[in-house]
C-alpha cells in the first residue's frame, strides 16, 4: 500500500505511512477468519500471536513517536531499505 | 513464561517499532520472524500475522490520527478497498503453495523499492515533510 500511494497517488511518505497502518486494521480483521477457518485446522498460531503483541503494541507506540520526527527523505530511504531487505529474502528463500 | 516466550516478545517489540514507524503493519516483519526464526510455513505465518496486526496497528495508527499523519479520505477507501481485496487474497493464498506465494510478494517489494529509492534520490536532501493535502 505504502509504494502505491508514493508512487501512483503522490502522496507524502509520512502520509502513505501512516495511512497504510490504520487501513490496515480493517483488511487484517476481514482475512484473519479466513485463515482460521477455512481449513480443517486454523491456520493462526493464537498463542505465539498473543507473545508477539505483548512486545508489538510497545513497539509500535515508540514507533508512531519517531515517525513524527524524521524528514521525509530520509523516511522514504528507510521503506526502501526495509521492502528490499525483505523483498530479496522471500525471492531468494521464499 | 519460557525463554523462548521472552525472545518472540522481544523480537514482537521490534517488529512494532517498525511497523509504527513505516508503517507497515508488522506483517512484514511477523511473517519472517516466524518463518526464518520459528519454522512456521508461510501460510501459517501470515494468518498468525493477522492476528498480531491488528492491536499493533491500532496502537500505532492512534498516535498517527493524533498528530494528523492520517488521511482520513483515502484511508476509509483504502481500507475497505482493502478489506475486500484481503478476503479473496486470503482465500487465494490458502490454495498457492507457500513458496510461490513468497516469491511473488519477493518480487512486487524489490520492485517498488527500487522505483521509490529511485524517487527519493533524485528529490533534494532538503525535502521535508509533505504539506497536508
Amino acid at each position: 500500500m505504502i509504494p502505491l500511494q508514493v508512487l501512483w497517488a503522490g502522496v507524502g511518505q509520512h502520509n502513505a505511512n501512516a495511512n497504510s497502518l490504520v487501513a490496515i486494521i480493517p483488511i487484517a480483521i476481514a482475512a484473519l477468519p479466513v485463515y482460521y477457518f477455512s481449513h480443517q485446522w486454523p491456520e493462526v498460531d493464537l498463542h505465539f500471536a498473543l507473545l508477539l503483541i505483548v512486545g508489538s503494541v510497545v513497539g509500535a507506540y515508540v514507533g508512531a513517536r519517531l515517525l513524527g520526527r524524521i524528514p521525509e527523505r530520509e523516511l522514504t530511504l528507510i521503506v526502501v531499505a526495509v521492502l528490499l531487505v525483505v523483498g530479496v529474502k522471500e525471492l531468494v528463500f521464499p | 513464561m519460557s525463554w523462548g516466550d521472552a525472545l518472540v516478545v522481544v523480537a514482537g517489540f521490534f517488529a512494532g517499532v517498525l511497523s509504527g514507524f513505516i508503517g507497515i503493519g508488522g506483517g512484514t516483519a511477523f511473517v519472517p520472524i516466524m518463518t526464518v526464526g520459528f519454522r512456521f510455513g508461510q501460510t501459517l505465518a501470515q494468518g498468525t500475522s493477522l492476528a498480531a496486526i491488528v492491536p499493533t496497528a491500532l496502537v500505532g495508527g492512534l498516535p498517527n490520527i493524533r498528530e494528523g499523519n492520517v488521511l482520513l479520505g483515502p484511508g476509509r477507501w483504502m481500507g475497505g478497498g482493502g478489506a475486500v481485496g484481503a478476503i479473496l487474497g486470503a482465500l487465494l493464498a490458502l490454495y498457492v503453495p507457500g513458496p510461490l506465494l513468497a516469491r511473488v510478494w519477493g518480487a512486487f517489494l524489490v520492485l517498488f523499492a527500487l522505483r521509490m529509492g529511485r524517487e527519493a534520490w533524485k528529490k533534494p536532501a532538503a525535502a521535508r515533510r509533505s504539506p497536508p493535502i
